[in-house]
């Protein structure tokens, strides 16, 4: 019996494997947008989602080369006809994680 | 009737060339003279410290588009004031062919920036950061007032970017005829006012330079640059819509274009930056992030506000 999530499946084991994070957080929001006109026709419910990485291999790594990298591995899920459409990231390393939960909720 | 009749003054100069249609109240716009008359008056009563651009274009030469966007999009970030500390003009260099002459014009577009009726730097070509530098550098930073106010800059329909083109081409002067004859370079038939010139599937697709030459001014046109899906009062896309939100709320004045209205720049700006989605925010040219990285990140906002030279406008509310 094959997944009903082929593409998180697939996203999930290159981000574990490339930057074997501590912490992999995995959100579908496709449901929240499956009415918007951009959405017309699409019949794919792996359309929208959030990640939330912490790995130390964002260290020394400004944000956008962050995202340029999860953006490189997960280039053939956003490039599929029918694929990914809009990616959130969260991208911190271990220390930033430690630091962001004793602060108050931030953005 | 002679064909090089110099124009009448109740002929108005060629309307496809009027470039302050949307700029927000108390701002400048670009202001068409269509006579000499006109264009004596109107520099004679301006004061000595105030900066005069003067845009010459000809409206059979492509690159004057993109510069009629980036001087009307530059005038509205500088608040209109009593006296005027600076004034845009824009001349069709072919129609007032005298002044053009005094000014020296042989190519189109053509800025010469003046001031207490010395020249003191002229610009050819549409490189966007070159005319607003040497505005800046003689008029100094804009101050436009509240952003929230005024609304957001008004919408950038940039065409495809090119060197500029000799006064006297030969191959595309339109026939005289005495009066405005603009048929050699009317828009496209079916070509809907928001419609890109150029667009993925159109026959003359840019090559690979071309675009690249046309992403770089494109991101350059304003210190900070939103490449959106929509425009800032009708956004197409939640994350947008936010990315704008947050603009709004800081404070940060900035330039934006529809990647919706042109196919060739949404795909060619994912390449050209290698980032896959939009919304994106450039800063001084370079790639700063999208939502996330814009939402998440507090030191951006100092940096950002920096760019535009907003604390003291924002204070005073210059008007």
């Amino acid at each position: 019996m094959s997944s009903q999530t082929p593409m998180e499946d697939a996203m999930r084991r290159k981000i574990t494997e490339t930057l074997t994070p501590t912490s992999l957080e995995i959100y579908n929001d496709s449901h929240m947008h499956a009415h918007h006109k951009a959405m017309e026709g699409s019949t794919s419910r792996e359309t929208h989602f959030r990640f939330y990485i912490t790995s130390d291999a964002f260290k020394s790594k400004m944000q956008p080369a962050r995202h340029r990298l999860v953006y490189q591995l997960l280039k053939d899920e956003m490039a599929a006809q029918g694929g990914i459409h809009a990616l959130q990231l969260r991208t911190r390393t271990v220390e930033e994680e430690a630091r962001a939960r004793t602060k108050p909720e931030t953005p | 009737m002679n064909a090089s009749a110099p124009l009448r003054a109740d002929e108005p100069g060629p309307a496809a060339q009027d470039a302050s249609a949307t700029a927000p109240a108390g701002t400048c716009t670009v202001q068409t003279i269509s006579t000499e008359e006109e264009f004596s008056q109107h520099t004679s009563n301006l004061p000595p410290s105030c900066l005069t651009v003067i845009y010459f274009h000809a409206p059979w030469a492509e690159p004057c588009k993109q510069m009629n966007t980036i001087l009307s999009t530059l005038a509205s970030t500088y608040a209109s004031t009593t006296p005027p500390k600076i004034g845009f003009y824009s001349i069709d260099a072919e129609e007032l062919s005298d002044i053009s002459e005094r000014y020296d014009v042989t190519q189109v577009p053509f800025v010469a920036l003046q001031k207490d009726g010395k020249v003191l730097e002229t610009i050819t070509g549409t490189d966007a950061s070159k005319v607003r530098n040497a505005v800046e550098k003689h008029a100094g930073r804009p101050s436009a007032g509240d952003p929230g106010k005024l609304g957001l800059p008004p919408a950038q329909k940039v065409t495809k970017a090119a060197p500029s083109q000799p006064l006297n081409d030969p191959s595309s002067k339109p026939e005289t005829n005495g009066s405005s004859n603009l048929s050699k370079y009317a828009p496209e038939a079916g070509d809907p006012a928001t419609a890109p010139q150029y667009s993925s599937g159109e026959v003359n697709p840019a090559t690979k330079d071309e675009l690249n030459t046309r992403l770089s001014e494109l991101v350059k046109a304003a210190p900070v640059m939103l490449f959106m899906k929509g425009t800032p009062s009708a956004p197409q896309c939640g994350f947008s819509r936010q990315t704008v939100s947050l603009l709004r709320d800081k404070g940060v004045r900035y330039g934006f274009f529809n990647i919706l209205a042109d196919d060739e720049v949404r795909q060619g700006l994912k390449e050209y930056s290698d980032w896959p989605t939009f919304p994106q925010v450039y800063v001084s040219g370079e790639l700063v992030g999208g939502l996330d990285i814009v939402s998440g990140s507090s030191s951006l906002w100092p940096m950002l506000v920096r760019c535009t030279d907003w604390f003291s406008a924002v204070e005073g509310g210059v008007r």
